[in-house]
């Protein structure tokens, strides 16, 4: 009887993983989970994934050249273009055409591989622009082109058929990509340095009224001591996305509230941190200090400050670094800076290479930030 | 010349650490302070620089009386009384010479010296204080790469800054071994010798035999011994340690040599 489970017992060990098995199925189906879709729809990151592994990083300067053929619409409008045979040209497959005919143009020698920009110029009335086209490996190109009534010659002036090609010349230089990226990284790098400054500024008084070594003394220190504590306490516990979005309220979205909402965040998580550093001092230096005659002040610079410099200036570093992660996320919901720039980019369905730009930006901030902090916290240690 | 009258401390918790303690210290002397732990010898070192205050009584240097000084004329007899911890109670993180210069706050310009800002007299001071303790070339480590030993040395560097007329010393050896505890008691030695009066708390009676001049023994904060090292023996000792104590303690408290 001893060894054998109750009945019971198995009925309830079955209750327990059926009712386990529910709870896992209704929340997969409430999260709309669908790993085969994971798989299945992979290709549609793929443009994405590939923008990200391409990122807009160099341009160099275009220079525009431009060829032209005057084409009379209906014949005898406007004199003929007087063909041309060498360096760059266009031909047309008739000299003239009436309104509604088809005819085919062709441009010769232009540069190879080029994205080429075909228009009307049409007299009195200005330019209408054509599709896109690019020249094969040889420079050549051809186009179906319409013989509209809009480009009838007017006062025995006929339309001309304009092509720019655009070549690079000169050297590589950063894309107007980076050069954004690079403002709105700045944007974000001192929004979180400029919270986490203020934010420390604050910080470093009010921590000592929240250490019990320090001011735990009496009814009044005692009622401050708890009063800045539960201070931190609270506002620690609002992420910085959500005061983000709070002080978006009356202050409307952009760098400012996000800058806020971090100041205030960081202010109360530093004052705990500081605060703890203040407990934990070894109040003998402080002691010995008193005992040789020094004065307050005195004993607080040469006893308490050694003391705490080093865990203050790595808690505020360790911040800057934090701060700057959760300062792109709130750039992503309106607040400015690099968060908002990859945002509009990734909505824009064109910018995915700026993305790219923006992500490897942010990797490489993040990156150079934990190294920079882990290199000075190991320095003070 | 050091008075203590009728000193007694309540601690807020309500403990009696000294009850009605009343003695002399004549200039010069080497005063050691005995007693099992808890008995209220730290407790006694630190009101008569007043880094506690004392409950009641009457403590006077010289005429000056150290328990009715105001806060201000309170640094300035805390100047001359230089103080050693068992601990050593260093900043670690300092400089061997920054933790020696610290002992001169008490002379120095307030506002220069938060400053970090010192004559060149207060550090050839410390030098020659670094020299006289052995250790003049360890003026710019850190103080936590020094041993031990090294570091109490610090500390009665520090001291020395001080130009004290009186070091307490609490428990100065309590954290070193033996051969090292001689050699820290010689540096107090020494300075007795060149005048200082000193007030020392101790554990090992063969030290007490070696160094003091006078012994006094605190039990449960009351007075219960005063007099020459030599006066003590086995007996008093028990007397001293109470009955239980005395296995636990006669291994460490072994007769002079
Ligand atoms: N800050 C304090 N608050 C309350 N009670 C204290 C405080 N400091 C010491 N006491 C108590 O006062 C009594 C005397 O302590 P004191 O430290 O002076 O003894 P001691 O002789 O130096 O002991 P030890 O050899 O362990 O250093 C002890 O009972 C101790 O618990
Ligand atoms: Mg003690």
């Amino acid at each position: 009887m001893k060894n054998r489970p109750s009945i019971w017992r198995i009925a309830l060990t079955t209750l327990l993983i059926a009712a386990g098995v529910v709870i896992i199925g209704y929340s997969s189906r409430v999260t709309k989970i669908d790993f085969v879709r994971l798989f299945k729809d992979a290709p549609k990151a793929k443009s994405l994934i590939s923008a990200i592994l391409s990122p807009d990083l160099v341009t160099r300067d275009l220079q525009t050249t431009t060829i032209e053929i005057a084409f009379p619409i209906p014949c005898g409008s406007a004199p003929n273009a007087t063909p041309i045979t060498s360096g760059p040209h266009l031909t047309t497959s008739v000299p003239c055409a009436s309104v509604k005919d088809t005819f085919t143009l062709e441009g010769f020698s232009l540069s190879p591989n080029a994205q080429i920009a075909i228009r009307w110029q049409i007299p009195t009335i200005g330019s209408l622009t054509l599709p896109y086209a690019n020249t094969d490996a040889n420079g050549h190109f051809t186009m179906q082109l319409d013989a509209k009534q809009i480009a009838a010659s007017t006062n025995n002036t006929a339309s001309f058929i304009q092509v720019d090609t655009r070549i690079p010349v000169g050297n590589m230089k950063p894309s107007q990509a980076v050069n954004d990226v690079l403002q709105a990284m700045f944007v974000t790098i001192f929004m979180a340095l400029l919270s986490t400054s203020i934010a420390t500024i604050i910080a470093v008084p009010l921590s000592f009224l929240a250490a019990s070594n320090i001011t735990r003394h009496g009814p009044v220190g005692t009622t401050v001591y708890y009063l800045t504590r539960s201070f931190f306490n609270l506002i620690r516990s609002y992420d910085p996305l959500v005061m983000a979005t709070v002080f978006a309220f009356w202050l409307g979205f952009g760098p400012f509230p996000g800058t806020l909402a971090l100041m205030v965040v960081t202010t109360a998580s530093l004052g705990k941190m500081f605060s703890e550093a203040v407990e934990n001092i070894d109040p003998g230096p402080i002691e010995a200090l008193q005992a040789t005659g020094a004065n307050r002040l005195q004993t607080i610079v040469f006893s308490v400050i050694p003391q705490i410099v080093p865990d203050f200036v790595s808690y505020t570093i360790y911040h800057w670094d934090i701060n700057i992660r959760i300062s792109t996320i709130i750039g992503f919901v309106g607040g400015g800076g690099i968060g908002y720039y990859l945002s509009t980019q990734i909505n824009s369905m064109i910018g995915y290479h700026k993305a790219g730009t923006a992500i490897w930006a942010i990797v490489a901030v993040v990156w150079a930030m934990d190294f920079l902090s882990a290199e000075v916290r190991k320095r003070l240690a | 010349m050091l008075r203590v009258e009728n000193l007694t401390k309540i601690y807020p918790g309500g403990t009696q650490a000294l009850k009605n303690v009343s003695f002399e210290v004549k200039d010069g002397e080497f005063l050691v302070i005995i007693g099992l732990s808890g008995s209220g010898k730290s407790t006694l070192l630190r009101c008569i620089n007043r880094l506690i205050e004392p409950t009641e009584g009457k403590i006077t240097w010289d005429e000056r009386d150290i328990t009715a000084a105001s806060p201000k004329e309170l640094l300035k007899i805390r100047r001359n009384i230089g103080m050693v911890f068992q601990q050593f109670n260093l900043v670690k993180r300092s400089s061997v010479m920054t933790n020696v210069l610290s002992g001169r706050l008490g002379y120095a310009n307030p506002w220069l010296s938060v400053l970090g800002i010192w004559l060149s007299a207060d550090r050839e001071r410390a030098i020659k204080a670094l020299e006289r303790v052995g250790i003049g070339d360890k003026a710019s480590s850190r103080a936590d790469a020094l041993s031990g030993g090294q570091q109490q040395r610090v500390g009665i560097a520090r001291a020395l800054m001080q130009e004290p007329r009186i070091v307490l010393a609490d428990e100065p050896v309590a954290s070193l071994d033996p051969v090292l505890s001689h050699s820290i008691l010689q540096y107090l030695e020494q300075l007795n010798k060149d005048g200082i009066t000193v007030l020392c708390s101790l554990h090992f009676l063969d030290l007490v035999h070696r160094y003091a001049t006078r012994v006094i023994a605190l039990k449960d904060g009351v007075l219960v011994f005063e007099g020459l090292p030599q006066e003590i023996n086995r007996a008093k000792f028990k007397e001293i340690y109470g009955e239980e104590a005395q296995e636990v303690r006669a291994t460490s408290f072994e007769a002079p040599a």
